[in-house]
């Protein structure tokens, strides 16, 4: 959510999150100010690292350039050298973005962001999540007062129990069962009902009773302004584009009488940034190959773990910036990790350099979930550890370098 | 010292028609004639070409949130058009959506050496930025989106001092680093947020209860109280709306005598005549040009064939979206500061409606009669890729070739239009001043669109082709800041550009309830909105390109 509130202050070794309580950004700022280079576990310098990196790069047919995990500065490096190498992108998150970008390019959607969700939303049916993932969603969209004076708000999650979801004044909360896989079915019902179509013959509608897909539906029609929320993260099931897709097309189909907008949850790890340098570069949202032609798209065929799986890759460059749990897949071929300095292996890759981590300890710049909204980046506790950005540029010059 | 000598110049901007002379270029400017004892480093001998100034597009949908919801869009679109990685130029797509690389090179390679991106958000500006900052070649800047952010509404329902607006205006235009401001459907955009699916210009907002009209009265006076070059540029309300030149001409009156530019005005100049309710009023909508001295405008022409419609106004891309070709758009509402929608299309020269628009266009260019009030665009993309514009040219310079398409077009479209009977053609000089010095003048780029002494050294050489469509294509050198850039309409040498922005004066006391409303109802701090100076280098451009603005008393 790219909070922009955070209160930090100096500590001994770095900085810490003062306010608000979020678990998730903690973390991120629980980070050492150090690191050790390593080649094969052994400890290397910088340079000798960079080195090492670039003539395993090099000597690729095609490697794969993963993870992505930094920021805009890290993401245009980390481009300019997969051209380079003729490699091909992905992000660490790619799986689930590629469920929204499939779901998009097929029919487009109608969207909206944080900020007019905080003021206009009356009603949010949350699909197949309750949120958790992001901490303080409901403290910083839902509780607040609108501009457009008093909002009755409902939150209905279509999924599990809605019991992680805090009380909040003004806004009931209810919560009907539904497996995640058979949202699909519930909203292609719904669209139908919309469009005069009778359901009578069915006395429920993917295991939700229909008098209460008629009450939720006359609910959606009575809203205001309506946000249908979904995290493509949570729906993990095969084909499940198309759960999406039928959630935009109920969310267009909606606005032919009253307002509604999808709010597709994400933006982790760099994911909107990456997409984002990537789209405005190439002319593809990621899972591309630059190629002698030119880019190449492959949204099913260029996904991290198939290009490991199958081969395809013969060198995995791995970056991971902001987590250190978010190690590289397993790989049989030759792989570099650009990560935190506290990321620890199972299985040592061949070169490991430890990276800066954006916005806690180096500039940079960062998009929010929406994409609309992007953040500059600042260095609170600026550290002597490199960016990814200069990493990359390095281990360019040395390909470069090799090249010549 | 570079001397291009013999070259046939075109540069209206001080009056030079067609006349043979020589050009000296030093240190990236154009300088004076220097004595006999200055050191000519190279000469190039340019007798018998054409030279002008290096083209300016002032409306043109370059970067920005919006365009890569496009480009994102479009993967069947780009891979007709692969750009390969070759010559220190980066890999990419064109067309319809081109990438950020591919956009700069091919404007370089038309001879373009400045685009300006119209529609960027001012809550979406550091996206804006960095997009543009990898727009090689070209310098760049942007129009900043107001009129349906929500700040504004309330100041202007509140009936808010014209002063505290123009407070805002001043403060969106610098901390967005913008270099003029732009509003969409006025309070449209906010208007579909509540339901409303059309505004006239006299109807009251559902909730704020202002008008269009009113919106833009109080931009246009802040714009001009600020002193900022360029007019409000006003894409008005009901775009592609039968009878909507009614509207637009009303727009026009509500400037009442401001300085107003009016974008993309083929797709405001419709009426409801005939059979299919759908007729041209370009001739009243041009004569109400030729009358009103102080409205400019751009064209905004629908050439055939695929091209993606992008824009702000997210009430009549809605409206729109059933005419998708492919059959998938976006539409967002965006932050309590504005919309946008995305609709592929595809103008066929068989359809009576499209083909009608064609005409429309081309009609608007040749009753216009002053050049240095209507500028050459097709609204990238949403009339037309930018790679049109030669084409474009070529109908407007070239009779035969313009009524030769217009009896390829359908048939009852070419009937109800009266293109047939206008015989104008453009010459050099005019396309030079609509191209080059008015959009300079209009954006008050002092050293820009002309070749006089002091003028930074952007020229365009061109072979003088009776194929006015092949020489615009291709031109034979071109050169930015006095580096040649362009070689045979391919890029030898690929620059930066730099960002040019306004930088007004206003009471930065209007942070002050700024930031309180920021705290109280967005998700974002106000201060993370604003960019800062340095920002633009960090983002991509080569540098920031103040321009100060000579602020009138409000």
């Amino acid at each position: 959510m790219l909070c922009d509130d955070l209160e930090v202050s100096r500590a001994e070794e770095g900085v810490r999150l003062e306010r608000p309580a979020c678990p998730r950004a903690s973390r991120l700022f629980a980070v050492p100010d150090q690191g050790q280079a390593l080649i094969a576990g052994l400890p290397v310098s910088l340079d000798e690292a960079c080195r090492s990196a670039a003539i395993l790069l090099s000597g690729a047919r095609r490697p794969l350039i993963g993870g992505l995990g930094c920021d805009v500065t890290g993401h245009r490096a980390a481009l300019l050298l997969a051209e380079k190498l003729g490699g091909v992108v992905d992000h660490m998150h790619g799986a689930a973005q590629f469920r929204n970008w499939q779901a998009f390019q097929n029919g487009g959607w109608m969207t909206t962001t944080l900020s007019e969700v905080r003021n206009r939303a009356d009603l949010i049916v949350l699909a197949g999540t309750d949120a958790s993932r992001y901490p303080r969603f409901f403290e910083r969209c839902i509780a607040p007062a609108s501009q457009f004076g008093e909002l009755t708000r409902k939150i209905v999650v279509l999924g599990g129990p809605a019991a992680s979801i805090p009380v909040m004044d003004g806004v009931s909360v209810s919560s009907l069962a539904v497996d995640a896989d058979r949202l699909g079915e519930l909203f292609a019902v719904m669209r139908a009902r919309l469009a005069g179509t009778s359901t009578d013959v069915a006395a429920d509608v993917a295991g939700v009773p229909a008098a209460q897909v008629e009450a939720l539906l006359a609910d959606m029609r009575a809203a205001r302004y309506g946000v249908l929320v979904w995290n493509a993260a949570e729906l993990d099931f095969p084909h499940a584009d198309l759960t999406i897709e039928s959630a935009v097309n109920l969310v267009k189909a909606l606005n032919q009488a009253t307002r509604w907008s999808g709010l597709p949850l994400g933006g982790n790890d760099g994911d909107t940034s990456a997409a984002q340098t990537c789209t405005w570069q190439t002319g593809y949202p990621l899972r591309t190959a630059y190629e002698i032609a030119g880019p190449r798209y492959e949204p099913l065929l260029f996904g991290t773990d198939r290009l490991l799986k199958t081969g395809e890759v013969d060198a995995l460059l791995w970056i991971s910036a902001f987590d250190p749990d978010r190690t590289p897949p397993a790989a049989d071929c030759p792989s570099v990790v650009l990560g935190r300095a506290d990321m620890r292996f199972a299985r040592a890759p061949d070169v490991f350099i430890p990276v800066a981590v954006p916005g806690v300890q180096h500039a940079g710049f960062l998009h929010r979930m929406d994409a609309v909204v992007a953040l500059p980046l600042t260095a609170p506790a600026p550290s002597s550890l490199p960016g990814v950005a200069q990493v990359l540029a390095i281990i360019q010059g040395e390909v470069n370098h090799a090249a010549a | 010292m570079l001397r291009l000598k013999n070259g046939r110049i075109y540069d209206p901007a001080n009056g030079i028609d067609g006349e043979v002379r020589d050009l000296y270029v030093e240190g990236g400017r154009i300088v004076a004639t220097p004595g006999p004892d200055a050191r000519i480093d190279r000469e190039i001998d340019l007798a018998g070409r054409v030279v002008m100034g290096g083209a300016i597009d002032l409306h043109t949908h370059i970067g920005g949130g919006k365009m890569n919801i496009a480009r994102a869009l479009l993967p069947e679109d780009h891979r007709a058009d692969p750009v390969p990685a070759m010559g220190g130029m980066h890999a990419g797509c064109g067309h319809a959506a081109p990438s950020t690389w591919t956009t700069g090179y091919r404007y370089a390679e038309m001879g373009y050496t400045a685009c300006f991106e119209p529609a960027m958000q001012p809550i979406n500006a550091r996206h804006t930025h960095l997009e543009m900052g990898d727009i090689p070649m070209v310098d760049k800047g942007a129009y900043a989106m107001l009129g349906s952010d929500d700040f504004f509404l309330r100041m202007l329902a509140s009936g808010a001092d014209q002063r505290l607006i123009n407070d805002y205006v001043g403060w969106t235009l610098d901390a967005s680093q913008a270099m003029a401001i732009k509003v969409v459907n006025p309070g449209g955009i906010s208007a579909f947020k509540f339901n409303t699916r059309s505004l006239d210009i006299d109807e009251a907002h559902p909730h704020y209860r202002v008008t269009p009209r009113q919106v833009v009265q109080a931009l246009a006076r802040a714009v001009h109280d600020l002193g900022v070059a360029h007019p409000l540029h006003v894409h008005a309300s009901n775009l592609g709306v039968p009878g909507n030149a009614d509207t637009t001409l009303a727009t026009m009156a509500a400037a009442e005598g401001l300085p107003i530019h009016l974008t993309h005005i083929q797709f405001h100049s419709y009426g409801t005549e005939g059979e299919r309710k759908f007729s041209s009023e370009a001739e009243r909508i041009a004569d109400a040009l030729n009358r009103m001295t102080n409205v400019s405008s751009d064209v905004g022409q629908v050439l055939f064939g695929q091209t993606v419609t992008v824009s702000g106004d997210s009430m009549k891309q809605y409206g729109n979206h059933r005419h998708a070709s492919p059959d998938k758009w976006v539409v967002m509402d965006i932050e309590c500061d504005s919309g946008c929608g995305v609709v592929p299309f595809k103008y066929r020269d068989k359809n009576f409606v499209n083909a009608l628009q064609w005409a429309i266009g081309l009609e608007l260019f040749l009753r216009v009669r002053d050049p240095w009030r209507i500028f050459l665009t097709t609204d990238h993309p949403n009339g037309a890729p930018f790679t049109s514009y030669p084409h474009l040219i070529r109908l407007l310079m070239d009779k035969r070739f313009r009524n030769s398409k217009l009896d390829e077009i359908n048939a009852e479209a070419a009937a109800h239009s009266q293109l047939r009977s206008l015989d104008r053609e453009y010459t050099l000089y005019e396309i030079a001043i609509m191209s080059r010095a008015a959009p300079a003048r209009s954006l008050g780029l002092t050293d820009r669109g002309h070749l006089g002494a002091g003028a930074a050294a952007d020229i365009v050489v061109y072979r003088d082709d009776a194929d006015r469509e092949a020489m615009f294509a291709k031109p034979e050198y071109v050169f930015k800041d006095g580096q040649l850039i362009v070689r045979d309409g391919k890029v030898v040498n690929v620059v930066n550009g730099a960002l040019h922005a306004v930088k007004p004066e206003y009471d930065k006391g209007i942070e002050k309830p700024l930031k309180e409303y920021f705290d109280r109802y967005m998700t974002v701090r106000m201060e993370n909105v604003r960019l800062s100076d340095d920002e633009i280098c960090t983002c991509g451009a080569s540098k920031l390109i103040p321009h100060t603005c000579k602020g009138r008393k409000a």
